[in-house]
Parts: C-alpha cells; sequence; structure tokens
C-alpha cells in the first residue's frame, strides 16, 4: 500500500507537467535511439570483421630452401605468439591442389604451374586472435629469414576497424552530450513538480514524513522519464535494426543479415537501464538542495 | 519536556533573533510567548521543531537534545510535536477528512487505524459533520480547527501553535482557544506564541515575554502587559 501510495504520487507529478515530461523524455528517446542504433551499425560491422576473423590467413611464404625440420621449429615459434591463434603448415602440393581449384575455369593458368609445380611455394597460414593483430603479425614475420613474403588482406580490416572504432567515438560523445542534456530537462521537470507541491511537502515534512518518503515520488518520476524515452528507443531501433544492418553491411549482398534476438535483447537491457539511469541522475541533480530537512 | 538552555540564533547577515534564552517547560505545561513582531516568538517555536539549528546553545524535546539529532531521525521528532500555523496550512484539493487522513498517511500508519483515529478527532474539534467539505467551503475558525485536528490526530506529546488567532475574530478565538485548552488537559504540552492580549489575558497562563530577542519576563498565571507585570512585582515587594 506504502509503494502504491508513491507511485500515485510519481504519477500524479508526471500528468500534472505533461509538457515537460514529454521534452525529457524525447531527450532520453533520442539520444538512446542514437546510441542503441550505433549498437546495431556496429554489430553488422563487427560482423564483417568477424567474417575475416574466420577467414584470414596472414600467409607467409617460405623460401624452398627450408628443411621439414626448419618448418616444424618455425611453426611452433608462431604458434608461442601472443596474437597468433593457429598457425597451419601448406605444402607445396597442397598449394598446387588449391591454385586448381581456385583457377579451374583459367586451363592455360593451370598448365603452367603443371609443367613446374615448384614455382607455388609452401607457406604457414596464419589465423590472428584478433583481426586488428594482422599487421604486428606481419611485421615479426617479414624479418624471419626462410620467410620471402608477407601477404595479408589488410586494408580491407583496417578500414572497418576504424569505421567500428570511429562510431564506439561517436557514441560516446552521444552519450555526453545528449545525455546531460536529457539529465538537466529531467532535473528541470523534478524542480517544477517539487515547486508545485511545495505546500504539500512543507506540510509532510512538518508532521514527520520520513525524508526517503518525501523523495521517493520525485526519483521515481525521474526514472519513469528515462524508462519511457528508453522504452520508445528500444522499439523505435528493434522495429529497424534489420534495415540498419543490411544498410552497413558491407557483405549484405551475400546473404541476409538477421540481428540475432538475444543480442538485441541483451543490449537492450543495457540501454533501458541507462535510461533508468539517466532518470536517476536527474532527479538527484533536480533534488538537490530541495528536500533536506 | 522543552528544555533551552543559553539558546542563541543569530541569521546569516548578522540579525540576532534570539540570545540568551533559558526556557524550561514542565510535561502538560501551557505556555504562551508573548512580545511584539520580531521578538523572537515565532524562531523559538522553529527552533524546538528544529526548522532552524541555534547559533549557541542546546535544545531538548521530549528528553532528546534536538541540535546534534541527525537529519534522518528529525522526522521522528516532529511526529511527536503537532504544529499549528496562523496560515492553516491545509491542502486545498484534500476534504477536511482527507487533509487530517494526509498526516497518518505519510507517516505510514495503517488504513484501518486512519479510518478509527480521523472521525475521533474531527468530532474532538467539533467538524465530524463537515467531514467530505473543502477548506474553501469552510469558515476560518472551522479551517483552524481541521489544522488541529491534524496536529493532535496522532497524539503528540507537544503542540506547538504560531499565531493560531492570527486571522480569526475574538469570538471564533475564543472558541480555538477553549478547544486548545481542551487538548492541553488531556496531558499534552501546548505553547502558543501570540500578540493577542484578549487571549492571554482571559487565559491566566503561563507567560514568557520576548523582547529584542530576550526573555525578559516569565511569569506563571500571567497576563500579557506591563501593567500586570508591576503589579506582580508590587505584590512581590509588598510581601
Amino acid at each position: 500500500m506504502r509503494f502504491q501510495y508513491l507511485l500515485e504520487q510519481a504519477l500524479g507529478n508526471l500528468r500534472r507537467n505533461v509538457l515537460v515530461v514529454f521534452a525529457a523524455v524525447v531527450a532520453v528517446l533520442v539520444m538512446l535511439t542514437l546510441v542503441f542504433g550505433t549498437i546495431v551499425v556496429r554489430w553488422s560491422i563487427d560482423q564483417d570483421i568477424g567474417r575475416w576473423d574466420e577467414n584470414v590467413r596472414v600467409i607467409a611464404f617460405l623460401t624452398d630452401d627450408l628443411s621439414l625440420d626448419d618448418v616444424t621449429a618455425l611453426q611452433s615459434e608462431i604458434q608461442g605468439w601472443d596474437e597468433v591463434e593457429d598457425v597451419v603448415y601448406f605444402s607445396k602440393s597442397e598449394a598446387l591442389q588449391e591454385f586448381h581449384e581456385l583457377f579451374a575455369d583459367q586451363q592455360s593458368l593451370i598448365d603452367v604451374v603443371d609443367a613446374d609445380p615448384s614455382i607455388l611455394p609452401a607457406s604457414l597460414r596464419i589465423a590472428p586472435k584478433e583481426a586488428a593483430e594482422y599487421s604486428t603479425i606481419t611485421d615479426r614475420l617479414v624479418v624471419i629469414p626462410g620467410v620471402q613474403k608477407v601477404s595479408a588482406a589488410d586494408e580491407a580490416i583496417d578500414a572497418l576497424v576504424a569505421r567500428s572504432s570511429r562510431l564506439r567515438t561517436f557514441a560516446y560523445w552521444i552519450v555526453i552530450v545528449l545525455g546531460a542534456a536529457a539529465v538537466v530537462l529531467i532535473a528541470n521537470t523534478i524542480r517544477i513538480a517539487i515547486f508545485a507541491r511545495r505546500d504539500e511537502i512543507g506540510i509532510m515534512k512538518l508532521v514527520g514524513a520520513g525524508n526517503w518518503f518525501v523523495r521517493i515520488p520525485f526519483l521515481l518520476e525521474g526514472v519513469m522519464e528515462g524508462l519511457v524515452g528508453a522504452i520508445l528507443a528500444v522499439a523505435l531501433v528493434w522495429a529497424v535494426a534489420p534495415s540498419i544492418a543490411e544498410l552497413f553491411s558491407t557483405s549484405a549482398t551475400v546473404g541476409s543479415l538477421d540481428v540475432p534476438g538475444d543480442f538485441l535483447f541483451k543490449q537492450a537491457l543495457l540501454v533501458l537501464g541507462f535510461g533508468a539511469g539517466t532518470g536517476l541522475l536527474g532527479s538527484s541533480f533536480g533534488m538537490w538542495g530541495f528536500l533536506r530537512d | 519536556m522543552i528544555r533551552l538552555q543559553d539558546v542563541a540564533k543569530v541569521y546569516d547577515g548578522g540579525t540576532v533573533a534570539v540570545r540568551d534564552v533559558n526556557l524550561e517547560i514542565a510535561k502538560g505545561e501551557f505556555v504562551f510567548l508573548v512580545g511584539p513582531s520580531g521578538s523572537g516568538k515565532s524562531t523559538l517555536i522553529r527552533l524546538m521543531l528544529r526548522q532552524e539549528l541555534p547559533t549557541e546553545g542546546s535544545i531538548w524535546v521530549a528528553g532528546k537534545e534536538i541540535t546534534s539529532l541527525p537529519g534522518w531521525k528529525v522526522p521522528l521528532l516532529r511526529r511527536s510535536i503537532g504544529t499549528v500555523f496562523q496560515d492553516f496550512k491545509l491542502l486545498p484539493t484534500k476534504t477536511v477528512h482527507e487533509n487530517v487522513a494526509f498526516a497518518l498517511e505519510v507517516i505510514g500508519r495503517p488504513k484501518h487505524v486512519i479510518r478509527g483515529q480521523v472521525p475521533q478527532v474531527l468530532k474532538l474539534v467539533g467538524l465530524a459533520a463537515k467531514a467530505d467539505r473543502l477548506p474553501n467551503q469552510l469558515s476560518g475558525g472551522e479551517q483552524q480547527r481541521v489544522s488541529i485536528a491534524r496536529a493532535f490526530v496522532n497524539r503528540p506529546l507537544i503542540l506547538l501553535a504560531d499565531e493560531p488567532t492570527g486571522n480569526l475574530d475574538p469570538a471564533t478565538s475564543i472558541g480555538i482557544m477553549r478547544l486548545l485548552d481542551r487538548i492541553n488537559r488531556t496531558g499534552t504540552t501546548v505553547v502558543m506564541a501570540t500578540h493577542d492580549h484578549a487571549i492571554v489575558d482571559a487565559m491566566r497562563r503561563r507567560v514568557v515575554a520576548l523582547e529584542r530577542g530576550r526573555v525578559v519576563r516569565d511569569q506563571s498565571r500571567g497576563a500579557y502587559d506591563q501593567s500586570a507585570q508591576l503589579s506582580d512585582e508590587f505584590e512581590a515587594t509588598e510581601g
């Protein structure tokens, strides 16, 4: 009954100041829509990076003078590096077989290679733990004797990683700028609500209402504003998530990109929590200096 | 019940509201605080309620030293004190019943207690028939009765009244004083700040007179003005 009472007070406050409450909710909505939207965009970009993660091998082509023992030694040395996930040895014959598969429709090329199979070098194919670490690996490989050439799909990864981190920066700035605006707007609604109820609050304090009994409705009011804004943002982004993913993924043509529900759900919970937190912060600021004994 | 020891209150800016106040009020007493505007009556009331902290001195209320009371305990102090003001301080959108019930709701009293106590106290102040009226449908005297009902519904040990008859005509004031007297007879300590000569003279209770923040007279069964004090002194010198 007591909680119901506090809740009714908070709802009463919200109803009384519809217009300023609306402004505060919209501020939270805009902020969190951009944040949640950015999360989804980053997800689609990270999917692309992830695709590279699985496929990319930094390829170290070996000179022909290495013995099998040398190769094994080299392989286990590289395997020991921190940034390396896996190293696979690709022999000359395997290289030839792969060449046949890749260029099956270009008989002239195959003819050339078949004439002298030794022109295809053996190689070590290295999977980095993270795609972004390919450059470190490349740098370490080129100075090793016995490695004649290193190749990696670098620029594509670089661009994606850069894009992903730019988006993260973007999201931080949104949180800072729009978050501050949302907090101030919520604080403003709380001030107005306190002002509208100052007589009532005065009487509550006179008859000995507990400090938190006076404060909680206002805190709840702020939390509700933040939460409503967050719920709207989540609904909005969730509805358009597939389109966002399609728009921002470079490999969208390969197949449909369904943003997985459990990913969205987890992120949505975070966004909701963040909205509620924004509201709590706003109402705390709004009460600052007021509602003391 | 209430004890003030060497109490002084200086507001920011240097205005001295009260100084060197030593006062002891026993349980069940009825005390008038009298004096001209600005003499410090209201400040004393605010100090006893801990709406203000004294610049110097100590204050005990209901056995507790309240100047060192932590903020979260202040509500508990106030539950043992009922307060009545000149301007009634009723909520205009709540009925008489709701205004009184509000005081119990916000300190977490259960509904069945509220249902029992509110009609009882409204009967005591003579407003049982007007429980569903709004404050603006009542006369000034009736509104003050509601505010007294609200102050008393929680059966406080102390009732502090700051100019409770200040907005009322003499006839209505008498009714309010009868009510406060009745509450006092239940054992409640009553402290009332006033500059209503007629009431103080008629009641003949303890009078504490203030002037520019100092207690200049403390008399049991006193009157408002100096002449009464003079005659008392005259009696004293004679005897």
